[in-house]
């Protein structure tokens, strides 16, 4: 662990090592730990911490990702606040409790590394796991870069232990790209820390569950009082999306850093056409925005940071009345035409002013999205914005999908 | 932006070498950004390292194609194809051979340096571990870093006497080093 | 006799210290053991204690489906895969914000010896700070009488019916409580509802050794609906199960095993078996292989104790 600072507070970290460093900034009370590849690190550093008297949590050596986030569901039930990390196989393991979390409204915090998901056992990057779960009534947020993964652990602290909330918060990051790259990281303060949290204890007490109280959790519950529940969840959802987009600029009042809350936007606002896409893959489409921005090439980026609940309405917003989209998708979906962020947002389609879609798929079981595959992608984009013939999916690594399509 | 690709075996701290340029990039107000080849990583066996450092925020989240250093810190590699893959014209290589007469050649290349790093490695700290003599001629033959920034970085990663051995390897990797323009 | 029954019967009205936290007419089928013993353990142990519990047939009345009839506990409803790790994440949140508890884990054995066994030993090897009970009913009975790990040789269940071919479970059922008491973990015990008292001391042993750490209290507890039993003979039930040895009373301390109940003469286990329908179809040769199985798990047990009153407990583990 780095422990020398290098100028004022900026530290060459991992992204694993930036998630266990925001966690220990938060103080959880109770930490459940088991390892995967690529998350090892994160709870490898946590217990560094724990041993070193640094972290002053309860740290528990689980025997399996399912016993993870049931320890961490039960103590943040019974009040404590709480983080736990996973990837892939780990929160499919999980999978039960990550769905039990959710409907016990317990306020859970986690990062999951980002990793492939198929019965082809790959230690590979891919959004599949993400993808897999997105429908468990957690809040997703998606981080792009190591600082961004720092910055949302704190911010889910805020979001998932709200008065208002009290919802889990899952922070993914890519496996690989973000778990083991190494850039510089400004660490915030403790005492900044703190008094960014500080906020969640002037609010009232959430329910915890205490001995000698005549309280319980986990009701088998039926009919009427079920529906109730359900919809109080959906309702809170909905409700985190601008309590989200107000906790990003309240952190940017404290640590001089923004985002833009549920999306990013990156040169939208003149764009003709623009790239839709989360995670790593956002800082290299940037880097190549930059270079065809000086070709005179009007592109941009929407960078989804909150993806659920799905932030339809902010889409609508950035996208409306431009002239073609391309949504990057690092994950697949049965039965669509189209990568699961595509199919989602192409439910809006006749909210977006006539904006052409078109779906890429790519960054799967590792392949990198390279830049020469971002200038495709933006070729692709630009020729549907000029009515030519595009296909509605392109599988941009692997051509061979592109040529099969229609075929058994 | 300085693209550098990273040559060598497992437990010659190849992604080591990265992360500490990047660490010491940082320290002069650059950025830098180091990540191993995405794999299985065992003693031995060949790894590959990345590093992006720039004067400006590094966006990137690829790996890198059209590198313009090269870092060969396991001999054997040299002739590997592997290893020339997709340098860009101007390139530079720095490698860790005492052996080497300097005839390392690619139509690319016009910047070739020399460090005998398992040699001054065995000496300084009783093992052939390369990795901080290589940082320490890095920054010499690429004249990107001085030295002190270098030797900072080292304290994040090492402490105490092995701190001050690894130090004098950097220090001797960026004297040592000899260069040939092509 | 009549005199003694009394005795014996004022003797375990003694533990019965605390309020029945559990209204009248609660939804368990006539005769139940889940009943007896749910009602039994707040008021030996306290109505402060959490509860957790999983879906099984103790759900309606402990996590509250039944509106018209609940209790007055504090109570958690779990998955039947985390059950422990839950009561492992309430007990080290009080543990961390210094608020005392007494967190009683209790299921069925399909959640202690099969689904939740990987957290259940998980819990055991962290000697987590908290009172674990398996109520026995050797099958998962909420479901409709399904084979469990702890479903007897030659019992039928709906997994394991009689057919022409193959006749009730064909296979041993595991023993669930020397498992656990093979952990060394502070306090492991096996219980019945025939034997009261010794129940009542064990809850009341496990409440202090759970300051040390993780206790295990594997109870058997008969289900007269899935068994094919006479609800009036539950007791009776567990009264044959100890004298045939087929379900043997003993406790352990970090492992260290010892007899509770010694069975001087046992009964053969035919004496159990004829209580009700589930061993119906089973011959005298079927009845000799559970007979075996009996004496060689006595044999074992026995055989422990011995072996580990033999082995000198390590310092670190003492008292």
């Amino acid at each position: 662990m780095n422990t020398t600072a290098i100028s004022s507070n900026i530290q060459v970290i991992t992204g694993n090592a930036a998630a266990a460093i925001a966690a220990k900034l938060a103080r959880p009370d109770v930490v459940a730990a088991y390892p995967i590849t690529p998350q090892t690190e994160v709870i490898e550093q946590i217990s560094s911490f724990h041993a070193s008297g640094d972290m002053d949590c309860e740290l528990i050596t689980v025997e399996g990702e399912n016993s993870a986030m049931n320890a961490v569901m039960a103590a943040s039930l019974a009040g404590g606040r709480v983080f736990t990390a996973s990837s892939s196989w780990g929160l499919v393991f999980m999978y039960d409790a990550v769905l039990a979390t959710a409907g016990a409204r317990a306020p859970v915090v986690m990062v999951n590394v980002n990793r492939e998901t198929p019965g082809i056992i790959a230690v590979s990057s891919g959004q599949q796991d993400m993808i897999s779960t997105r429908d468990a009534g957690w809040i997703f947020l998606i981080a792009e870069n190591c600082q961004e993964i720092m910055d949302l652990v704190l911010q889910s602290y805020r979001l998932a232990e709200d008065y208002d909330i009290q919802l889990p918060v899952m922070v993914h990051y890519d496996g690989f790209f973000l778990s083991y790259l190494s850039e510089g990281v400004e660490i915030p303060a403790q005492e900044t820390v703190d008094q960014f949290l500080s906020v969640l204890e002037s609010q009232p007490k959430r329910t915890m569950l205490r001995p000698g109280e005549k309280l319980g959790v986990g009701t088998h519950g039926i009919l009427g009082g079920y529906m109730e529940l359900r919809h109080k969840h959906v309702t809170a959802m909905e409700r985190s999306k601008a309590k989200f987009d107000a906790i990003d600029q309240e952190f940017a009042d404290i640590f001089s850093r923004s985002y833009g809350g549920q999306l990013e936007e990156y040169l939208t606002e003149d764009a003709d056409m623009v790239l839709v896409g989360s995670g790593s893959m956002c800082g290299t489409i940037k880097s190549v925005i930059d270079e065809q921005r000086e070709k005179g090439i009007r592109i941009g980026l929407v960078k989804i940071r909150m993806y659920r609940p799905f932030p339809h309405q902010a889409l609508v917003k950035a996208l409306k009345g431009k002239k073609a989209i391309g949504v990057v998708d690092r994950s697949l979906a049965f039965g669509f035409d189209g990568g699961p962020i595509y199919t989602e947002l192409k439910a809006f389609e006749t909210k977006l002013g006539g904006a052409k879609l078109v779906s890429f798929i790519d960054g799967i079981a590792n392949t990198d999205i390279t830049k020469t595959n971002v200038k495709q992608m933006i070729q692709m984009t630009a020729d549907l914005a000029d009515g030519k013939d595009v296909p509605e999916v392109t599988w941009v690594s692997y051509p061979k999908a592109n040529k099969d399509k229609g075929e058994k | 932006m300085s693209e550098v690709r990273f040559h060598g075996r497992g437990g010659q701290g190849v992604v080591t070498t990265s992360k500490i340029l990047a660490n010491a990039f940082a320290r002069t107000g650059q950025f830098g950004a180091s990540f191993p080849m995405f794999g299985f990583e065992r003693r031995g066996a060949p790894v590959t390292a990345f590093g992006r450092f720039s004067d400006k925020p590094v966006k990137e989240k690829t790996q890198i194609y059209n590198p313009n250093i090269l870092v060969v810190l396991d001999p054997s590699q040299k002739n590997s194809p592997a290893v020339f893959d997709g340098l860009v014209p101007g390139g530079m290589l720095l490698i860790n051979d005492k052996k080497n007469k300097g005839d390392i050649r690619h139509e690319n290349l016009r910047k070739l340096a020399m460090v005998d790093a398992n040699g001054i490695a065995m000496e300084e700290i009783g093992l052939p571990i390369p990795n901080t003599v290589v940082v320490g001629a890095f920054a010499k033959m690429s004249g990107l870093l001085d030295i002190d920034p270098v030797l900072e970085a080292l304290a994040d990663y090492f402490s105490g006497k092995k701190l001050d051995a690894n130090r004098v390897c950097a220090k001797r990797g960026f004297e040592e080093v000899t260069t040939v323009d092509l | 006799m009549a005199e003694k029954n009394k005795a014996r019967l004022t003797k375990v009205l003694d533990y019965l210290k605390y309020d029945d936290p559990f209204s009248k007419g609660v939804s368990f089928c006539p005769g139940c053991g889940l009943e007896l013993l749910l009602r039994f353990i707040p008021r030996v142990l306290g109505n402060d204690i959490i509860i957790t519990g999983t879906p099984s047939c103790s759900a309606p009345v402990l996590l509250g489906q039944n509106k018209q009839s609940w209790h007055t506990l504090s109570y958690f409803g779990t998955l039947m895969t985390g059950a422990a790790a839950n009561a492992t994440g309430l007990v080290r949140y009080y543990k961390k914000a210094g608020i005392d508890n007494t967190v009683v884990c209790f299921n069925g054995d399909g959640t202690a010896n099969d689904i939740g066994f990987g957290n259940l030993s998980g819990a055991a090897e962290r000697n987590e700070p908290f009172i674990y009970i398996c109520y026995d009913n050797e099958g998962y009975m909420n479901t409709g009488i399904q084979k469990s790990g702890t479903t007897p040789y030659g019992a039928t269940t709906t997994t394991t019916p009689y057919g022409t071919v193959h006749k009730g479970k064909n296979l041993r059922r595991m023993n669930l409580g020397v498992k656990m008491a093979m952990n060394k973990i502070p306090y492991t015990a096996t219980a019945t509802l025939s034997d009261l008292e010794d129940l009542a001391k064990k809850l009341l042993k496990a409440k202090k050794a759970k300051e040390r750490g993780f206790c295990f209290l594997h109870v058997f507890a008969p289900c007269p609906t899935g068994w094919g039993a006479n609800p009036a003979d539950t007791i009776e039930i567990c009264r044959q199960a100890v004298k045939t040895n087929y379900f043997p009373l003993w406790e352990a301390e970090n492992g260290k095993i010892r007899m509770t109940k010694t069975v001087k003469k046992p009964k053969p286990v035919s004496n159990y078996t004829k209580l009700m329908k589930k061993f119906n179809h089973m011959t005298e040769a079927d009845l000799e292989i559970l007979q075996e199985d009996v004496e060689y798990e006595t044999c074992l047990l026995g055989g422990l104790s011995v072996l580990e009153a033999e082995c000198q407990l390590p310092v670190s583990a003492q008292d």
